[in-house]
């Protein structure tokens, strides 16, 4: 971290998004995280898409658990309100605040300790009930914040930066959301900011949970040699699988692709997504052949990476609640309140 | 314990076998007795268990309205073969017990004291239903039948009561009405009716409604505009869901679209449910998770955070006996002293105590106001007894003008009128903070935390930066001390003792100053309605020379909470406790008072 | 693109803006560091290695550094630069020890014709190495144009003559009321040398109708010399100065102070083509002078003998996009009545005293050829600097002509080639103290440019020479110093350490730094973090990077020196390193000369 914060003067010719805004105006406090963390990347490809995407800040609302990945939601969107929550527990309340309104873009920023070791029960149902959120795990491997103890997605064999070796199986991110029902699963690196940028953009318009897995090294407890969450292992193990252009509504779809390498996928707001399949054969619609791919490639010792799974048409949390279209923290007293008359019509039944 | 016979003074003890339907036969009984203009009150005492076990539902009839539990069974209905033994020898000496005779009890279970009335319920519903099924439920009707006879009952009301639950399903109507003539002309057949004990048309029930705790508990909810419930099934929280959900089904439907106006999850546990709850309060929606002590041990760490990042929560903790497989389905007060301190570091929360489900209404509608106007947790203390059995309870009204305080929000033209927001910024010194919703306006964006944040809301790990978050929260305690629901106190200078308590140990007390009272000994009373206490409650501690503080644990965790917070003398202060799981009967306070009295004139 | 080549010192020195932009390459962030620290006096000392006159050049000079200050790229206001110098010149404590003195003679004997900055240069220059310098001034005073043309309420007596003194002190062989009438006849004085630093003291005319027939038409630089030597105490009510250069500019702020109460200076094109600096026409403006533009004079209207007025054309300009003019015309004509009328519209070199036929050549403007590295005329060991070489500059251009004057002459003087000269060099050092400490304040201050206390306007026209600004306060220059972003505290670039990890890229508050794939300048500069539309400022391309192949660039253009690239550097990659640059002065090309032992 610095201690002078980043000054607020910015470069004249930015480019504005079409609320006029720069990228800088997507930027939050000072990162308190070390020096080249991959988390801070995560925060700047973020800042990116939201920029992008034409967000409003104060539409945006950013969530969190514990850890050194849940200090994220400090460093970006300094104009949106953020919720840093208890370890692991990040997902109930982005159900909860996602439940009484929708209108709200949610970014929910955890780590693999906070989503798959604390947190893995909420982890599990936020991606079963389909709630409407871009979910990013910064993955990498390890407890920072606690000094280097391993965590629950470090790779068989993987060392510790004083040697201790793992021995236990990882659990996959993704993997596991593709057995949950999950609708958005993604996995990247935060060290590829173009393949990473799209992917986000595309997650936060996914009517339902976006899973974004994203290797960010530790560059203090797992960037070392024998760590498989480094910058340089990252680099040499690194498999896209596909590669995703974001399409706003009002844009024509320029990429060319040929049929059978690429897929455009219209997201429900007209966006498109045209999925450039880098690995042959790749298709991101079918869950079974999707989990051997990644089953194959894992064993290989390859990190898969790129949208790996989509799909727009399961009902995200409020439609399977029916919910009202009017967030219910806007309904009046009028609207819920069924008054005196009622309440004395219903105590009929307890007379 | 010998009975005297009486007109409407009464208990009616029911013993069944869980997952035989005698539960609606049972109410179809009390509501009887309700509608004949008599107070009563229910009790059901039943196992962790669906089907199988014991169950016993109690109905006490009292035309002088004492509604606490009694011990003395007048009128045993012994269902069940496995307890029989038992409900014989419960049964008070001169009063009746009524069985199923068409295999009749071996003779050496018999009493000399008391009156054994068989009645061959099994034979005569085999006789008259056809399927297995309906043989079953239809002897728990037919012994209604006989106890309408025996206490001369007003068939109409039966019938009329019959009629109401049955309107749409002619079927059941015409057997149910058949089970109850098949039990209340074999009765008047057999035996001399009516017993000693009867009922006798009163009209002390007017106004009046028959309601369990947590259904009173949702209906605060409903009213109060809640939108947001998240819970896990916990007892005896659950039925509060359960209700939720009906009113919301029948008055949270928009007609139009058909869409929902409210939300229900239920969380994979109740650390979920109360992130649940806080997620959709700092949101801006009334939201609540109801749960026993239990999830209340779980939802620990959200609830500190909850306090230090003062986000409104509303829970309701129906306590019980615990923990895992303790007495989940026995009534307790034994959760005072962790809901009042939960979590870690310097946490305290606002706490209310219903004494009824009436109580359990309001308080329900108060707890989203204080939750609300101080940012913060609130949990509402209520209890198995109150929260699943049927009380007597005076008819809920609704002020229309209501509206809900929403406490210091600013909405986005205030906020475009601000220089700048913090929002642990106390600027008219309540120790209350102003907060904003997301999504109203950039300039109200702030990062919510734990405790290490100043006062602008910025992250803070100052020494006295800290300081100054909590002393201002302890501020706001003292604030809270002005919103909160204040003690109820019976008060008579002339009396130096008193006896301080809280919650459901409301009728017992009650029936016990009565019957001293009666005996010229007198006692002041208060009973708590809210932690933190007020000056009121000091007032009543500085008043008296002795005090009895009654509370239903082992540990007087009340008795302690008075003596950490308030400025008392440990000697002056004197408990009566009950804590085996079933409601507390006014003998305990009776006994209590009387045995410490004793004590005192022994020294 | 090519790695670029740090180890040019031109490259880092290019960032220095300031530095870059001054001719004198006075080391600005330095000078302003020391100022920060109140080290008023090494400030004052460090200015004067290179700009000889700090005191001076802290009132008066050009400020070719400001307008390029990197601050007025990030903002409107440049760092008030010259301000500065003067802070450090104010608050400097008795620095006399620490001035030059005369070296032990060597023998050789120069002489310098003018007593104006440029001369003084070569002499502050040359005596420490043991020369002898004699200076011929024609006027009883030292200084030149700095003191006949510049008026006193900008730059007071007393300090002119301090910093002059510093220099005549050292021993210069002063002869004043000695005019030079013949070069012919100097040369026969067999001098090792001669510094022609005579100036550009001819005012150009305006040959109009009536021009010669009042008296009350005076040449500027003329009339502001009869007055700084008080042969000229007063001037009438309406007053028309005709041009906007600075000489303009003192003319109508001199008349002003003589009893003028209508002063016009009369432009004959728009705003945005004045020759004279901002902030003089400011101050001309907040004494109520008015600037009249689009009028271009044509005639002196004398009427009964005496001067009543100038007529001028109104004037049209067609000016295209890029602010040049397309197409002139007239649109009407205009009188203006007054009592005198001041041209300021240039001056010239004059060189009537230098006889034609010497093998001292002149070109086509009757201007003698000099050389631009050696400033040797085409007559070998004559030399010419200041105004007197390329015609009129500024005082900072003098001295710097003077600088490279004095090389020469040491050259010429010790049969040395003149072209083979010392080249700059650099030295780069790291600013790092901590993990986040830097050895200079790296935390930008957003605080604006601070203005400059003026005399109220009723005391400052009481008399001639109340100098109008007060000079910065203490707390104004705390917080100017503050503004200066220490463009010498290079961002130093160590490709092989860097890990890709983009901490650098999203910590940069101006988006300068991108990394990509590597392509030619013009296509690179589209596609960065930024785009890099400023051609002037350089793209920093480092080798390929170990893990992608792809490359570090950096734009030059807005870099605020905040360090925080560095700080956010995992592998120490990037590093903040103090760049100063080794300017050669003649003693370092004399110490070049000799033996080691003997510079030791």
């Amino acid at each position: 971290m610095s201690y002078i914060s980043k000054p607020k003067i910015s470069h004249p010719r930015l480019p504005k998004n079409e609320l006029g805004l720069t990228a800088r105006d997507y930027e939050g406090g000072m990162s308190t995280l070390c020096a080249g963390c991959g988390h801070d990347s995560i925060t700047g490809a973020i800042v990116q898409a939201v920029f992008e995407l034409s967000i409003p800040p104060h539409g945006l609302a950013k969530l969190s658990g514990i850890g050194c990945s849940s200090k994220t939601p400090a460093y970006f969107a300094s104009e949106s309100h953020g919720f840093n929550s208890v370890h692991g527990r990040m997902p109930s309340v982005a159900t909860g605040a996602n439940a009484v309104n929708g209108q709200l873009k949610y970014i929910g920023v955890s780590g693999d300790g906070d989503t798959l070791s604390i947190g893995v029960g909420q982890f599990i149902h936020a991606v079963r009930r389909n709630v409407n959120m871009l979910y990013i795990i910064e993955n990498n491997g390890v407890y920072g914040l606690t000094k280097g103890q391993f965590s629950a997605s470090a790779d068989i064999g993987s060392k510790a930066k004083k040697g201790e070796e793992n021995l236990q199986p990882p659990i996959d991110a993704c993997l596991s959301a593709l057995t949950l029902g999950g609708t958005f699963i993604a996995r990247s690196f935060s060290g590829d900011r173009d393949q990473l940028v799209p992917i986000l953009k595309a997650g936060l318009i996914h009517n339902g949970f976006a899973l974004v897995d994203i290797i960010s090294p530790c560059v203090t407890f797992n960037d070392h040699e024998g760590s498989t969450k480094s910058y340089e292992f990252t680099r040499q193990h690194y498999h896209p699988v596909i590669h995703a252009d974001f399409v706003p509504p009002s844009e024509e779809i320029k990429a060319k692709y040929e049929e059978g390498e690429a897929m455009p996928v219209k997201l429900h707001d007209g966006t498109q997504i045209v999925l450039r399949k880098v690995g042959k054969g790749y298709d991101p619609t079918d869950r079974g052949a999707i989990f051997h791919y990644l089953d194959e490639h894992q064993k290989a010792g390859e990190i898969v990476t790129g949208l790996l799974y989509v799909d727009e048409a399961p009902p995200d949390l409020h439609a399977v609640n029916n919910l009202s279209s009017t967030p219910l923290a806007s309904l009046s007293n009028d609207q819920l309140c069924p008054g005196n008359a009622a309440l004395q019509k219903l105590q009929a039944r307890f007379r | 314990m010998s009975a005297k016979p009486t007109v409407n003074e009464f208990m009616v003890r029911l013993a069944n076998v869980n997952g035989t339907g005698s539960a609606s036969a049972n109410a179809l009984l009390m509501k009887a007795l309700f509608r004949m203009g008599l107070p009563v009150s229910g009790k059901n005492y039943f196992p962790s268990n669906i089907q199988g076990l014991p169950t016993w539902y109690e109905i006490r009839a009292s035309g002088s309205g004492r509604l606490g539990r009694t011990r003395r069974v007048d009128i045993m209905v012994a269902m069940n073969a496995e307890t029989y033994r038992k409900d014989l020898a419960d049964t008070a000496s001169g009063g009746y017990l009524i069985y199923d005779s068409t295999w009749p009890r071996n003779t050496l279970l018999s009493r000399d004291d008391i009156t054994i009335l068989g009645v061959p319920l099994s034979k005569m519903c085999n006789e008259n239903f056809p399927t297995a099924r309906a043989r079953i439920l239809m002897k728990n009707v037919a012994y209604v039948g006989v106890i309408a006879a025996l206490l001369d009952l007003e068939l109409d009301v039966i019938k009329r009561l019959l009629n109401e639950t049955f309107r749409d399903k002619v079927s059941l109507l015409d057997a149910n009405q058949l089970a109850i003539d098949l039990g209340y002309n074999y009765a008047r057949d057999n035996f001399t009716c009516p017993l000693p004990f009867t009922a006798k048309r009163l009209d002390k029930t007017t106004n009046h409604i028959v309601m369990d705790g947590n259904t009173a508990s949702a209906l605060g909810c409903l009213y109060a505009g809640a939108t947001f419930g998240a819970w896990y099934p916990i007892t005896p929280s659950t039925s509060i869901m359960d209700a939720f959900k009906r009113f919301c089904e029948q008055y949270r439907k928009d007609p139009a679209s058909g869409e929902s106006n409210y939300c229900i999850v239920q969380a994979e546990d109740e650390l979920a449910a109360i992130g649940m709850v806080l997620g959709a309060s700092w949101n801006g929606a009334r939201a609540f998770t109801p749960t026993s002590g239990p999830g209340i041990s779980l939802m620990s760490e959200f609830l500190g955070y909850g306090y230090f990042a003062e986000i409104p929560a509303v829970l309701f903790d129906v306590q019980r006996v615990g923990p895992s497989t303790g007495m989940p389905t026995r009534t307790q007060q034994g959760d005072i002293m962790s809901c009042a301190y939960a979590s870690h570091g310097d946490t305290r929360h606002v706490l209310l105590f219903p004494a009824n489900p009436e109580e359990c209404f309001y308080q329900a509608v108060q707890a989203f106001d204080l939750a609300e106007r101080l940012q913060t947790p609130v949990i509402v203390l209520s209890d198995l007894d109150i929260g699943m059995n049927d009380w007597m309870t005076a008819e809920l009204k609704w002020d229309d003008s209501y509206q809900p305080d929403r406490g210091k929000v600013l909405d986005a033209d205030q906020l475009k009128k601000l220089e700048s927001f913090h929002r642990y910024l106390d600027t008219d010194g309540d120790g209350i903070a102003h907060r904003t919703l997301p999504g109203t306006h950039p300039k109200g964006a702030y990062f919510t935390r734990g405790s290490g944040h100043n006062m602008f809301g910025k992250y803070t790990e100052s020494a006295s930066e800290y300081l100054q978050v909590v002393d201002r929260l302890r501020r706001k305690w003292e604030t809270a001390k002005t919103y909160v629901p204040g003690p109820v106190v019976d008060y008579s200078e002339k009396n130096r003792i008193g006896i301080l308590s809280l919650g459901s140990c409301d009728g017992a007390i009650q029936e016990a100053r009565s019957g001293l009272a009666a005996k010229g000994e007198s006692f002041n009373y208060l009973r708590v309605r809210a932690f933190p206490f007020n000056d009121d409650v000091q007032k009543f501690l500085d008043a008296h020379d002795r005090i009895y503080v009654v509370e239903q644990n082992r540990d007087a965790q009340l008795k302690s909470l008075l003596l950490l917070e308030m400025d008392v003398e440990s000697k002056k202060l004197s408990s009566i406790l009950h804590y085996n799981g079933l409601p507390m009967v006014a003998e305990n306070v009776v006994d209590g008072l009387q045995q410490d009295i004793a004590k005192g004139r022994a020294a | 693109m090519r790695p670029t080549d740090t180890s040019n010192p031109d490259y880092f020195h290019k960032v220095v803006d300031c530095q870059w932009g001054c001719p004198a390459h006075t080391d600005v962030p330095e000078y302003i560091r020391m100022i920060a620290q109140a080290r008023f006096s090494d400030a004052y000392m460090l200015n004067r290695v290179s700009n000889v006159f700090p005191a001076i050049l802290g009132r008066v000079c050009d400020r070719p550094c400001e307008p390029v200050c990197r601050r007025g790229r990030i903002e409107d206001k440049p760092v008030a630069i010259c301000r500065l110098k003067r802070v450090a010149a104010d608050n400097r404590g008795d620095i006399t020890d620490r001035l030059p003195r005369a070296g032990p003679k060597n023998g050789k004997r120069i002489a310098c014709i003018g007593a104006g900055c440029a001369s003084l240069t070569v002499a502050n220059d040359l005596l420490p190495l043991g020369y002898e310098i004699v200076m011929f001034e024609k006027l009883d005073c030292t200084g030149g144009l700095m003191r006949s043309n510049i008026p006193a309420f900008r730059l007071p007596v007393a300090v002119l003559d301090e910093e002059i003194n510093y220099i005549v002190d050292m021993g210069v062989d002063l002869r004043l009321n000695s005019p030079i009438d013949g070069m012919e006849k100097l040369l026969k004085e067999n001098f090792d040398a001669i510094f022609v630093g005579t100036g550009a003291p001819r005012g150009k005319e305006l040959n109009l109708p009536g021009r010669h027939d009042s008296e009350h038409i005076y040449i500027g630089i003329d009339w502001l010399e009869s007055v700084a030597f008080e042969h000229t105490d007063k001037i009438g009510k309406k007053v028309l100065i005709i041009g906007v250069g600075n000489t303009a500019m003192d003319c109508c702020r001199t008349s002003l102070r003589l009893g003028a109460d209508e002063v016009r200076v009369m432009a004959r094109k728009p705003r945005g083509f004045f020759k004279a600096s901002a902030w003089e026409l400011d101050d001309a403006e907040e004494e109520n002078v008015e600037i009249v533009v689009n009028h271009s004079p044509t005639e002196f209207v004398i009427e009964n003998g005496k001067l009543v007025g100038m007529n001028f054309d109104l004037m049209e300009y067609d000016i295209d996009d890029k602010g040049r003019i397309q197409d002139t015309k007239t649109v009407g004509e205009q009188f203006l009545p007054c009592d005198d009328v001041i041209l300021a519209i240039g001056q010239e070199n004059a060189f009537p005293w230098i006889e034609r036929d010497i093998g001292l050549e002149f070109d086509q403007w009757d201007v003698p050829i000099v050389d631009k590295t050696t400033y040797q005329s085409t007559l070998e060991g004559v030399f010419f600097g200041g105004d007197a070489a390329f015609g009129p500059e500024n005082i900072i251009w003098a001295v710097e002509h003077g600088h490279q004057a004095s090389i020469s002459i040491h050259k010429h003087c010790h049969d040395e080639s003149l072209t083979d000269r010392l080249p700059f060099a650099m030295n780069l050092s790291s600013a790092k103290m901590g993990i986040h400490e830097w050895s200079y304040s790296n935390d930008y201050d957003v605080k604006e440019r601070r203005l400059m206390p003026h005399v109220s306007l009723k005391e400052r026209f009481e008399k001639l020479n109340i100098e109008v600004e007060l000079g910065f306060s203490a707390e104004q220059a705390a917080t100017e110093v503050e503004r200066c972003l220490n463009c010498d505290i290079q961002t130093v670039f160590t490709d092989n350490l860097c890990i890709e990890c983009d901490a650098c890229i999203d910590v940069c508050p101006v988006d300068c730094l991108t990394i990509t794939e590597n392509g030619p300048e013009e296509e690179l500069r589209t596609r960065l973090t930024a785009p890099a539309t400023n051609l002037d400022q350089d793209l920093f391309v480092s080798g390929k990077l170990p893990q992608t192949g792809r490359v570090m660039v950096k734009d030059e253009d807005l870099c605020v020196h905040c360090s925080l690239c560095a700080e956010r550097c995992p592998t120490a990659a990037w590093d903040m390193q103090k760049f100063t640059l080794e300017i050669p002065y003649v003693e370092d090309e004399a110490a070049d000369g000799l033996p080691a032992k003997e510079v030791a």
